[in-house]
């Protein structure tokens, strides 16, 4: 008898989905729907909070639900929720879509959480697909901007090649291991990784992972897609989908042990070249979403070097990572939403006097901006320490400084933006953006959670070691 | 090495919790009330300044070691402890951030644009100053070091003069490399000891490094804070950020953020790595020389006041730099002494400075002149300060720099003869800025300027009285800084 209480947060947001699937189908959207799905998506964070601790395994043992998936789903559904909430001021995407756009949320939002409680491979593959296709479609819902075919199109292919790649991966996997549950591979990825074949076909695996997390040579459709999806979207691929990413990443690099040699040396090369590329590439944007597209590129070099240390230093220090990225990219790209309300593409100089009109807005973007650059007292500087510390007990301390190099590079660009919000004097006499009371509250809250996080991480650690205590 | 006593109450929290206090209350205050965010941060810097003066009074000679300590688990799995105290090195420089601040807040009282952020900022930054000064623990002080640099970026960018884009991008972009330096040694010697404790006490006492691990940590532990302290070759960013800065700003740049320079390559540096410390000695003397030399000689070729100021800076942290590399009791006391007395006698000068900008809109040299005869008690300040700068007696930095002279000649002799002769320079320099601006045939267009009342005058008196006192009463400072260092040598060589 299967526990479908295990399943219930999967299950409310099929519900979601199904809602909005009936509502799309309505001849014309009305402006309740939107106050609708707040509140269930409001439930569905109540509903993933009751199960934190739940455990078990569903589906013949290829679906389990565990502390390490619980949490990251919650992680998923805060980020979702809040994106949802900011949707209500979002003008990219025509009036009759936005059903289809929560439908679309909804469903990838779903196969995010099944992608992390897989673990079998196909299961895996299947979620992870889902959410790819959910995702190539919401890129292409932009309304006003003329390359949405063109940019959804490249997505598209990008992805499917990733794809691809990764189904091969599998196959070559399972020949030498014989198995598609990661119990087995777990058991026998350990010994075998030395094997070329073995090696090549966990490299291959990696690739779908590593397209949605943005790491070079994946990258390409990072800074268009970003670019051409509505901000909302962006937003999602840039927070929610990456730390889904994130997760599996940790899940399946944990089989390996410690890890053999190429795959190491493999990670650490897609790590440098994401760094210096992503942050290079970044110095010269002027669109505000190009610019954090090439943030992403760059903080996903980052994200692996916690990843190829393989000690437990390093999930733990990823999966900080990841909730750093959610917190600070859902800031950053809160003000790209709430500045351009009409929807059009950002500059960067079109940020001038937000601090006059917004001041706890662009104070939250502050804090957002150098967090990402790593500056404490923020979450992103603590992160980047305990990746480093994770990364030094292997002894990469030439990987660590020249990751610090990067931070400096980086830092030319962030500050770039924080120049236009706070120093640049605004071009039209119209105020940018006059910030309500709901949205002042946000920012206060993600201001205290950047720096109490930064200064004062124990929790957060604490939680991010149990999640890896229970193995994989 | 580090003996640790436990505060009776906590002190230095104290300064910490009002700093961030005042900053929360400005924060709540509206934009418009300016006068109210002014005396907010009066009052909190003046809590701080009598905080700071309470650490510097009851701080037990006889006893030495490391006093007022205040232990708090922070992150147990990583070691983390929140760990503040200070020794006879923190001691003087608590008391000097504590005097720059609030002698800073007044200066600005005349502020108009933006004054809540001004201040919101200013606060902040003295916050992570005061934190890294205390602090014990290696995640701390890189925190409140960080902390201590961002505002300086909006500082001088919103509220600065002279080229303010590049000196503020160029300043942040020279720190943060300099913390690119540090955090990696820091964490390498974390994980290097076996200790999984970034508490400072428990590595000096139980982790050894080797030697090879000593030389390399140093260096980067020197380079990093050193870019911080000024020292040649990576000072180019500090003249131009000087510039670049509003007056409170410049007074705490010059007074003190440099000095966390040199207080990291002393904390870090030379705690964690005393063999590093001895290797590369010789060449810190080299590079403090060149410093010293460099800095008097590019400051008789300024036309800009406050250029002058900045490379005159630039001059007097190669003694701190020429002092710690002695290895002795005398140089470090010297260079500890002449961190205080720089900091206080360059605010003077920035203050004056400022005063006098503000009035006339103008910080070229040339276009100055005859200013005793309108603003004589501004003149005043300015020349106590460069006074003290050229190191005449009974003012602090005279005693500062004959102790580091000692200890220098007994070690580099030839280094120390030329660093000597390029005090001469110096004084030339600042004798001919004295002399064009403030002497000579009034101007003119300078004579409806008003001197500085007594309310505007009060900060510059404090600083000026403080050099005096330390100037005549040097062992004051001196047997305060000397319990710290001859433990430290003690343990050398």
């Amino acid at each position: 008898m299967m526990n479908w209480m295990l399943f219930s947060p999967e299950l409310f947001t099929l519900g979601i989905a199904a809602i909005y699937l009936i509502l799309s189908l309505m001849p014309s959207h009305d402006r309740r729907y939107d106050g609708l799905v707040l509140i269930l998506v409001g439930i569905g964070v109540v509903i993933c909070i009751a199960g934190l601790n739940q455990s078990g395994e569903l589906f013949a043992g290829t679906y389990r639900v565990d502390l390490f998936s619980q949490y990251v789903k919650l992680m998923i559904y805060a980020g979702f929720a809040i994106i949802v909430g900011l949707c209500r001021h979002f003008s990219g995407v025509a009036e009759k879509h936005r059903s289809e756009v929560y439908l679309l949320l909804s469903l990838c939002t779903l196969a995010l959480m099944m992608l992390v409680s897989a673990i079998h491979l196909l299961p895996l593959f299947i979620a992870l697909e889902t959410s790819s296709y959910s995702l190539y479609i919401l890129v292409f819902l932009r309304s006003g901007y003329k390359r949405s075919v063109e940019t959804s199109l490249k997505y598209f292919f990008f992805g499917a090649t990733a794809s691809a790649l990764m189904l091969f991966g599998f196959a070559l996997l399972y020949i030498s291991c014989h198995s598609f549950y990661l119990v087995d591979l777990g058991r026998l990825l350990s010994h075998q990784l030395s094997d070329p074949l073995t090696q090549t076909g966990f490299i291959l695996a990696l690739s779908g992972l590593l397209f949605k997390l943005a790491v070079v040579p994946f990258h390409f459709w990072a800074p268009d897609v970003y670019e051409g999806a509505a901000h909302p979207v962006a937003t999602y691929i840039a927070t929610v989908s990456k730390v889904a990413a994130i997760a599996v990443m940790v899940r399946l690099l944990a089989l390996c042990g410690s890890g053999g040699t190429y795959l190491i040396v493999f990670l650490t090369a897609i790590s440098l070249l994401s760094m210096t590329l992503g942050n290079l590439s970044a110095l010269v944007q002027d669109d505000l979403k190009r610019l954090l597209a090439y943030s992403s590129v760059a903080h996903a070099g980052y994200i692996l070097i916690g990843l190829l240390s393989m000690n437990s230093m390093g999930w733990t220090s990823t999966i900080f990572y990841g909730l750093s990225i959610l917190i600070m990219k859902l800031t950053a790209f809160t003000a790209v939403i709430l500045v351009s309300q009409n929807g059009k593409n950002l500059r960067v100089s079109e940020l001038a006097g937000l601090h006059q009109h917004a001041p706890a807005l662009s104070l939250a973007l502050m804090m957002a901006l150098f967090g990402l650059a790593g500056i404490p007292p923020t979450i992103g500087f603590t992160a980047k320490l305990l990746i480093f510390k994770a990364a030094l007990q292997n002894g990469f301390m030439a990987l660590v400084i020249f990751a610090m190099i990067n931070v400096v590079i980086s830092l030319y660009y962030y500050l770039k933006v924080l120049k236009a919000a706070y120093y640049m004097p605004s071009e039209n006499e119209a105020p940018l953006y006059k910030e309500s009371v709901s949205v002042k509250l946000f920012s206060y809250l993600m201001i205290v959670l950047m720096i109490l996080g930064g200064i004062y991480p124990q929790k957060i650690i604490a939680i991010a070691a149990a999640m890896m205590g229970g193995g994989v | 090495m580090m003996e640790l006593y436990a505060a009776k109450f906590p002190l230095l929290s104290a300064i910490l919790v009002t700093c961030i206090a005042g900053l929360l209350l400005i924060l709540g205050i509206p934009g418009e009330k300016k006068s109210a965010v002014k005396w907010v941060s009066a009052a909190c810097s003046g809590i701080t300044l009598i905080f700071s003066l309470i650490v510097f009074g009851t701080y037990d000679k006889g006893v030495g070691g490391v006093q007022f300590v205040e232990s708090i688990e922070w992150v147990p799995s990583l070691g983390i402890t929140y760990l503040n105290g200070v020794d006879g090195f923190s001691v003087p420089m608590i008391l000097l951030t504590g005097i720059v601040f609030f002698t800073g807040v007044l200066t600005m009282w005349e502020l108009d644009t933006r004054v809540k952020a001004f201040f919101s900022l200013f606060i902040l930054l003295v916050t992570g100053v005061f934190g890294m000064f205390m602090a014990l623990d290696l995640f701390f002080i890189f925190v409140w070091y960080d902390v201590s640099l961002f505002p300086m970026y909006l500082l001088i960018l919103i509220w600065g003069s002279t080229k303010r884009e590049y000196g503020a991008l160029k300043l942040m972009l020279y720190l943060l490399a300099g913390s690119a330096l540090i955090l990696p040694a820091m964490l390498y010697l974390i994980e290097a000891s076996g200790q999984n404790s970034f508490s400072l006490p428990v590595l000096v006492q139980f982790a050894e490094f080797s030697p090879v691990e000593q030389k390399l940590a140093f260096l980067m532990f020197f380079v990093g804070f050193g870019i911080l302290a000024g020292i040649w070759p990576f000072h180019t960013w500090s003249p131009v950020g000087h510039v670049a800065a509003p007056t409170s700003v410049s007074m705490l740049h010059a007074g003190v953020l440099m000095k966390i320079g040199a207080f990291g390559i002393i904390r870090v540096g030379i705690f964690l790595c005393p063999e590093g410390w001895a290797y590369w000695a010789p060449l810190m003397a080299t590079l403090a020389t060149i410093g010293i030399v460099y800095g008097a000689l590019a400051g008789l070729g300024q036309t800009d006041l406050k250029y002058v100021i900045g490379y005159s800076s630039v001059s007097h942290m190669g003694i701190v730099g020429l002092g710690l590399s002695t290895l002795s009791v005398d140089g470090l006391n010297g260079a500890v002494f002449q961190m205080f007395a720089h900091g206080v006698m360059t605010a003077l000068l920035f203050s004056s400075v400022g005063y006098i900008y503000d009035r006339t809109h103008t910080k070229e040299i040339a276009e100055l002149g005859g200013l005793a005869h309108t603003m004589p008690t501004a003149s005043a300040y300015f020349i106590i300060a460069a006074m003290a700068g050229i190191g005449v007696p009974c003012m602090a930095s005279f005693w500062a720099e004959l102790m580091v002279f000692i200890a220098a000649f007994k070690v580099y002799p030839i280094r120390a003869v030329i660093a000597v002769s390029a005090l001469i320079i110096s004084a030339l320099f600042i004798l001919r800025v004295v002399e064009k601006t403030f002497f000579g045939p009034a101007r003119p267009q300078y004579e409806a300027l008003s001197d500085v009342t007594f309310g505007l005058g009060i900060p510059r008196m404090i600083l000026a009285a403080v050099i005096m006192v330390f100037g005549l009463m040097p062992f004051l400072m001196v047997d305060t800084i000397q319990t710290a260092s001859s433990i430290l040598l003690g343990g050398m060589p």
